[in-house]
């Protein structure tokens, strides 16, 4: 951990509003798009990554520099992910395919489902973004942990390791399982 | 009776992908990322080289990999951090970021200038009153100096 590291942890526990919002700035985007890839909406992704930063607020003293931060971080952030996927399959609440604007302005003023891609055609940009949003957003929760940490955010796995609590085998196998679905999944349009 | 021959790597290749053993796609899945022991992973990369189904196992999953980490980046909305220190301002009835240090809460700086300006005041106005005890008076220092102690001769 570096000294500038420390210094705004310390900043952070004296709870200095200034400190907390650079910590916003430097880490929002990532967290955001954790959520995002996680939960696969926008407005669901934005009121997560809210409350991961609120959380990590509010228990910054419970952090005892024992992982890096951004490690820290992310275990806050996939647990509130899980915690909104379960909440939301609670409530009936199907509606995680919803992407961004650019991708339903490209994909068509409805934002069409995958399912309705014809899969003998070529996929391209958004149609392809839309693809795999659904496909991630298909998969079990354990495995889209892993292939958003891994494949699109790019961890290593040693990080998604710590990140999860889980063994490298266990890290490793449920990537193989979530590869296998998105491949064939992909087949399917690609 | 003779037992029919094993197939050829081409023709293993050109059965449905989905017959792919999933314990190849899981060596080759270790394989991109790394995983995997120097004995092992020249292992397997001579089978991608010279197996087609190894090869079609290691591009489809190569490609799986390249969409995915080409997703775009999403970005969290630029009012984003106001978002979230109004949310906890709301929650903590402003409480939150209360607890600071005393220099944080008592405006030492102010004070010292609104002290220094004070003590500019109260000595200005005792050095310009008549009867204030910082003027000096050359008149009372001559008649009532030093000389007014030494008993004239």
């Amino acid at each position: 951990m570096s000294e500038l590291e420390r210094t705004l942890l310390r900043r952070l526990r004296d709870r200095d509003e200034r400190a907390f919002r650079e910590l916003i700035e430097n880490h929002r985007d990532r967290v955001f798009n954790i959520t995002y890839r996680m939960l696969g909406n926008r407005a669901e992704a934005e009121d997560v990554a809210q409350e991961v930063f609120i959380t990590v607020f509010k228990t910054i003293e419970t952090f005892r520099e024992e992982s890096k931060f951004s490690t820290w971080l992310y275990r806050v952030t996939v647990n509130h992910c899980k915690n909104r996927i379960k909440y939301l399959a609670r409530r009936h609440e199907r509606d995680r395919d919803e992407l961004d604007e650019t991708s339903h302005e490209t994909n068509g003023a409805s934002g069409a489902p995958l399912r309705h891609v014809p899969p003998d055609r070529a996929l391209e940009g958004a149609q392809l973004e839309v693809l795999l949003q659904e496909a991630i957003a298909n998969l079990d929760d354990d495995q889209r942990v892993v292939v958003v940490l891994r494949d699109v955010e790019d961890l290593s796995i040693e990080e998604i390791c710590e990140i999860t609590g889980l063994p490298d085998g266990t890290v490793k196998s449920r990537l193989h399982r979530a590869r296998l679905v998105l491949r064939k999944r992909l087949q399917r349009h690609v | 009776m003779t037992a029919e021959p094993p197939p050829s790597p081409a023709e293993r290749a050109e059965r449905d992908e989905d017959e792919i053993d999933e314990a190849i796609l899981a060596k080759v899945s270790d394989y991109l990322d790394g995983a995997l022991t120097g004995a092992e992973r020249a292992d397997v990369a001579s089978k991608i080289a010279g197996d087609p189904t190894w090869q079609r196992a290691h591009a489809e999953l190569t490609e799986t990999r390249k969409y995915l980490s080409g997703l775009r980046k999403a970005h969290a909305p630029s009012s984003f951090a106001e978002g979230v220190a109004d949310t906890i301002h709301q929650r903590s009835a402003g409480r939150f970021f209360a607890r600071k240090t005393l220099g944080d809460r008592v405006p030492f700086g102010a004070l010292l200038i609104i002290a220094l300006a004070g003590l500019l005041v109260i000595a200005y106005v005792l050095w310009s009153s008549s009867t204030g005890s910082l003027k000096v008076d050359p008149d009372r220092a001559t008649h009532h100096g030093s000389g007014a102690v030494v008993p004239p001769p």
